[in-house]
């Protein structure tokens, strides 16, 4: 079954097969299988042989990567009937090797939720669109034919900053391109932003601000290759299982490997801990300045390193909470304004700095044992131990996130230990695309493509050159982020507001008080883009019915930089269209005219009488592939629609950006071959590490090691402080509440919520704590409780065994579940630096209900 | 197995819940939306705290479900409370482990579980698979909010 | 010489018959004397007999009893359970009193601290585990079956798989609960090398 060769064999037998039947056969078969069903009996099942079943010959295999988590592992995907029928993993593929974790294993149930839109729905009172109406059936006409009346008006009334849109580390490559051209461009208005914000964003920062090019300088390989392992606040047996599988496979395998584990609470990565940590929240911060005082003091310092290497900075400190300006905290933060900002300082001053985080402050402060904390210290330390730092929402998610993946890379710095096999500070994502997509495309509101931002002149002449657009066209002043997003809605500021794949009512902080009440302001029209009905459908004013993962052609670029194609395999149900045809299709009602000011448009008068569609898409670039370089195999719905092949002409088009500037990819139709290939792709070779001379083809010749994203080919080490969090447990708030995800589901549970198997192994949120706290407050498990912050409440019930173990004073609440909307209890704090939502830490109370 | 036509007792005791509290909310509130609910993972609106379903108790059939294709994992049908996996055991293998099933008379994990990263099958199980409930999970006595109407191949074939 | 010479006046003292009490007033006082002392004996026995004293040392609240709580012998459907010494002392009072005094060795490792960090307990753990396994071997899984009685089990309520061991196994008296059953309350120590656990 797992033989690579018959894997090979099969596709090459099994291509056009599916070719023969009809849309109409589809449709009765489908037809027949609904009656059955509804009928209570299953149709019965042809009798077989096990060699010559008709079902094994029609199947077609085709690769995809996974639909959820940043891993990117590789399926095969069987087809048959235009249905999935079957996922497999990928024997082939570098990332997994023929392994899926759990949701992975049933991604071919994925599609198929009773409940998938198939039509758009708009809120309609007699007829006509109405903000209190009942969500109706329309057609894609009418849907659109009210969009872009809302969108048109807003623009009239208030300018580009008042439209908007919320995207998504799930959007195909194309998508999130598409989307931005229109916004920046075709709308001219940076308010777009993915939500990747509440889950890369300080990742992101981190990597700039040391190192001035964004994503990992390692990749994958680095599993093999490290000596010792350490989790920051990550719980990766549950969040990331395959790679989880590879670090198990180095640890079980090689008795000398070592694994350290910090969190706020212990979780099932703890079960293969041989340094198990469990910190007070937010101490990670002076934890990793201890170490970095450690490295300093006990004279392991790579001094040639860090003097050829490395600058050292100050960054300022008080830069407060990313809050609303009005807020008492906000007003307090001396630094909020210029949160940012850092002064060079001297290799002394930093070690004077960090002197003050010595092993018994810091034990005291963090609840971790000195021993503990001395031999996390000297997996850093000494210098033939290979080791990779591995870090997610516990680090980003945190109103300090930079400065926390600013402190992890200084430890690796000041040794040395890094853009080598098995030394890597590597940040892993969330989201199958949050860096082929959200980060690399620039979908957020102050970015552009390959790391260029909107501030930066020459970046937007660059950007206005490739898409043949004139000087002026895309705005300067950085857009809305997420959580402003939802500030501003409330606030009346952005009125016509699209969201495509992606569940903000149930992900974003402080629904009561910014999410709802936005999204249901009266001043505001709110698209939403999904598949499913899901709370965010809920709440908005038009739902448009959406084509998902391979039912449309797609790339995502996972977390060791490789990116991954998928071709359409399936039709999508009904009327439902990807993001991408909804993009460009709905670029077609607007008149350049009607969206661009006059003295704009007078620098390209040429452009004058077009629509958005024409400028944005029609403009030699994205339509120059004709429609005949599509596969012969698969269908390309889309492609067909818009008479060229639209997914190749916005890749190739984007691709520009980053050829010849440490971005490299490949060329398109590679990608359809490989299994991924992680960029830089020069003269056709994939980059493993970067910034290592003959590892990586950017390193120029005799430097040994260049940090080329700055202009000094130097990283930056950062003297940077413990601050406290926005919100801590007090007299009556008692509790901190971190919130996270499950193994079984992924994100809100729209997908996973909907596949039998992974529903009954987990389909309810509850609330975990220690077994003392609920006996304090006569709780037992599964007693009925109400999780009460400043901001809001749910309902849950108590758990005080199983897979989440909290010390006293800690609870944990996953956010799969719909019907508990934990998003009601968290705060909206923010790192006023990557604008990231800390949804780890604020204060609760637990009370019976 | 998923063309079944699901319980939806759950989704009643949920639905019946809203309507009263629906009523009591729409005496109290002008909240225009609240009439209409359209989420199907959630039958209430938005801005209530619906009483949580009661824990489920696990569900042990002690039989092998039928899988929708090979690589589908097997759920686990026996209670595992207190199963653990850590680095000092594994509770799993002590009844699945090749020489475990004699005594056990558990089904053997299969030959997929010693092949490592390169192919390679391996004396024992690999170490990459050593933590089992990645793939495989308990299943709980409640039957799914919403159904799924994915067809297994075989299925597809009969139903043309 | 003072001193000897008084010890040996109490010596012949305790050798003559009384010269103040009457013979019933000893043998009801002598009497009513071993109740106390009995009494006062066995209530200290049996209060180092109760879970509270064991978990009175941080040493078994912060590891052994936090590994019992989230088990099934702890908390569970009927809310019958099972305290450390249900398990972990005989209950025939001869072999309790044996325990008993093993013990005294335990209060030694108190006092020096020999398991009083997490590391130490798990260093030990197997050493530990090891002992309870071999005294539950050697007496037949006596405190198992204090509760669970196979010749009153209903094989029928069990599951198939259950049913099934259970008859074979240890109905045939080819096994005792323990082979099978350990890690039941607690954590386990490195199963390496252990009959079952490879």
């Amino acid at each position: 079954m797992r033989d690579t060769k018959n894997i090979e064999k099969d596709l090459g037998q099994k291509k056009g097969l599916n070719k023969g039947l009809s849309r109409r056969d589809y449709m009765k078969a489908n037809a027949l299988v609904a009656a059955a069903a509804a009928a209570g009996v299953s149709a019965p099942a042809a009798a077989s042989s096990l060699a010559t079943s008709t079902t094994n010959t029609r199947m077609k295999w085709s690769k995809a990567p996974c639909r959820f988590c940043g891993t990117g592992c590789s399926v095969m995907v069987a087809t048959k009937n235009e249905r999935v029928v079957a996922t497999h993993g990928d024997i082939l593929a570098e990332v997994n090797r023929g392994l899926n974790c759990v949701k992975g294993y049933f991604l071919s149930k994925i599609m198929y939720g009773k409940d998938r839109l198939t039509q758009p729905l708009l809120r309609m009172t007699d007829g006509a669109y109405s903000k209190t109406g009942e969500f109706t059936p329309v057609s894609w006409d009418q849907a659109f034919d009210v969009m872009a009346e809302k969108f048109k008006a807003a623009l009239k009334k208030n300018g580009p900053t008042s439209v908007g849109m919320f995207g998504s580390g799930q959007w195909t490559v194309w998508e999130g391109y598409a989307a931005s051209k229109l916004m920046k461009a075709g709308f001219r208005s940076n308010n777009i932003d993915p939500n990747a914000r509440h889950c890369m964003a300080s990742a992101v920062g981190g990597f700039m601000r040391t190192f001035g090019i964004d994503e990992p300088m390692g990749c994958y390989d680095d599993f093999e290759a490290a000596d010792a392992f350490v989790l920051w606040g990550s719980n990766m047996a549950e969040m990331h299982p395959i790679l989880w599988t590879r670090l198990t496979d180095r640890r079980l395998s090689h008795k000398h490997v070592k694994v350290a584990v910090l969190s706020t609470y212990k979780h099932r990565s703890f079960d293969l801990a041989d340094i198990p940590m469990v910190f007070t929240p937010q101490t990670d911060l002076a934890i990793l300045n201890f170490i970095a005082k450690y490295i300093i003091e006990t004279g392991r310092v790579n001094k040639d390193f860090v003097k050829d290497h490395t600058n050292f900075r100050r960054g300022n400190t008080d830069i407060g909470y990313g809050l609303r300006p009005d807020h008492p905290l906000q007003k307090k933060a001396k630094n909020a304004k210029k949160a940012g900002g850092s002064t060079e300082i001297t290799f002394e001053e930093y070690a004077a700095f960090v002197a003050d985080y010595d092993v018994d402050t810091v034990s005291e402060l963090s609840g971790v044992s000195k021993d503990d904390l001395i031999a996390l210290a000297e997996l850093y330390a000494k210098p033939d131990t290979r080791v990779m730092s591995l870090w997610t929402m516990g680090v980003n998610q945190h109103t300090r996130g930079v400065w926390c993946n600013n402190l992890l890379y200084n430890i690796h710095l000041l040794t040395g230990k890094i853009s080598e096999p098995g030394n890597s500070p590597f940040s892993l994502t969330g989201q199958p695309s949050a860096c082929g997509t959200a980060r690399e495309v620039g979908t957020f509101s102050h970015r552009l493509p390959a790391d260029m931002v909107v501030k930066n002149p020459k970046h937007r002449a660059i950007a206005e050159d490739i898409w043949k657009l004139p000087d002026g066209t895309i705005p300067e002043k950085p857009g809305y982020h997420a959580v402003q997003h939802n500030r501003m809605l409330r606030d009346g500021k952005l009125n016509a507001y699209w969201v495509q794949v992606n569940n903000n009512v149930q992900a974003a902080a402080n629904l009561n008080e910014e999410t709802l009440p936005g999204y249901r302001n009266p001043d505001a029209f709110i698209v939403v883009s999904d598949a499913y009905p899901t709370v965010t459908a809920e709440a908005a004013d038009l739902i448009l019915p959406t084509a998902m993962w391979v039912e449309k052609e797609g790339a995502y670029g996972n977390a060791e930089r490789r990116t991954q194609f998928w071709h359409e395999l399936v039709p999508a149900p009904g009327e439902s269209k990807s993001d991408l045809w909804q993009l460009v299709e709905f670029s077609k009602r607007f008149k350049v005219e009607e969206v661009w000011p006059e003295e704009l448009l007078a620098k390209m008068p040429e452009h004058r009488g077009k629509t958005l569609y024409d400028i944005l898409y029609r403009n030699g670039n994205v339509d120059r592939y004709p429609l005949s370089e599509t596969h012969h195999d698969y269908d390309n719905h889309e492609s067909k629609d818009f008479g060229f092949y639209i997914q190749k002409g916005l890749f190739e088009e984007y691709a520009q950006f980053g050829r010849g500037h440490a971005h490299d990819l490949a060329d398109f139709d590679t990608y359809h071959k490989e299994r991924g290939l992680r960029w830089p792709v020069v003269d056709g070779k994939e980059t493993k590490w970067r910034f290592r001379e003959d590892l990586d083809p950017y390193v120029e010749s005799g430097k040994g090691i260049q940090f080329y994203g700055h202009k000094d080919g130097r990283a930056n080490i950062f003297a940077l402080p413990y601050e406290p969090p926005a919100e801590s447990p007090d007299a009556e708030y008692d509790m901190w509440l971190c919130t996270g995800r499950v193994l079984e589901h992924w994100h809100s549970g729209s997908m996973t919520q909907r596949v039998p198997e992974l529903y009954k192994a987990y389909p309810d949120a509850k609330v975990y704590m220690h077994p003392d706290d609920a006996d304090a407050r006569g709780l037992r498990r599964g007693s009925e409780v109400r999780v009460v912050s400043r901001r809001g409440e749910i309902n849950s019930r108590v758990e005080t065994r199983g897979r989440n173990r909290p010390p006293k004073g800690l609870v944990f609440v996953p956010w799969f579940d719909a019907s508990q909307l934990i998003n009601k209890v968290t705060l909206d704090a923010t790192d006023p630096l990557s604008k990231q939502t800390d949804y780890k830490k604020c204060a609760v109370k637990i009370i019976p209900a | 197995m998923c063309s079944q036509n699901y319980s939806r007792l759950r989704m009643i005791s949920h639905g019946l819940a809203a309507g009263l509290f629906a009523l009591a909310i729409m005496m109290t509130s002008s909240l225009s939306f609240a009439e209409d609910n359209i989420a199907t993972l959630r039958t209430f609106d938005l801005t209530q705290q619906p009483t949580p379903p009661d824990m489920p108790k696990p569900s042990f059939t002690e039989l092998r479900e039928v899988r929708n294709y090979p690589e589908q994992p097997p759920v686990i049908p026996h209670k595992i409370r207190g199963y653990r996996i850590d680095l000092n055991s594994n509770k799993c293998m002590s009844c699945h482990s090749r020489k475990a099933v004699g005594l056990s008379q558990a089904p053997m994990v299969s030959v997929t579980h010693f092949m490592n990263r390169v192919g390679q099958v391996l004396s024992d199980v690999t170490a990459q698979r050593y933590f089992c409930h990645q793939c495989h999970v308990p299943q709980l006595s409640v039957s799914p909010l919403v159904e799924n109407m994915f067809i297994d191949a075989d299925d597809l074939s009969s139903g043309q | 010489m003072n001193l000897f010479r008084r010890m040996m006046n109490i010596w012949q003292g305790l050798g003559r018959p009384s010269r103040h009490f009457s013979l019933a007033t000893l043998t009801i006082g002598g009497f009513v004397a071993g109740i106390i002392f009995w009494g006062g004996f066995n209530t200290v026995l049996e209060a180092t007999n109760t879970e509270a004293f064991c978990i009175s040392c941080h040493e078994m609240r912060n590891n052994a009893f936090e590994e019992l709580r989230t088990t099934v012998h702890y908390s569970n459907r009927s809310g019958v359970r099972a305290t450390c010494p249900d398990c972990h002392v005989p209950h025939n009072w001869t072999d309790k009193i044996a325990r008993k005094m093993q013990a005294s060795k335990e209060v030694w490792g108190k006092v020096f601290g020999t398991i009083n960090t997490r590391k130490k307990f798990e260093a030990m753990r197997l050493t530990l585990a090891q002992n309870e396994w071999a005294r539950l071997k050697a007496n037949d899984s006596l405190e198992c079956r204090n509760c669970h009685n196979y010749e009153y089990m209903d094989i029928t309520a069990q599951s198939a798989r259950a049913a099934n061991s259970h008859q074979r196994l240890l109905g045939t008296g080819e096994k005792t609960c323990i082979d099978c059953h350990k890690g039941i309350a607690h954590h386990l120590p490195d199963m390496t090398g252990v009959e079952g656990w490879n």
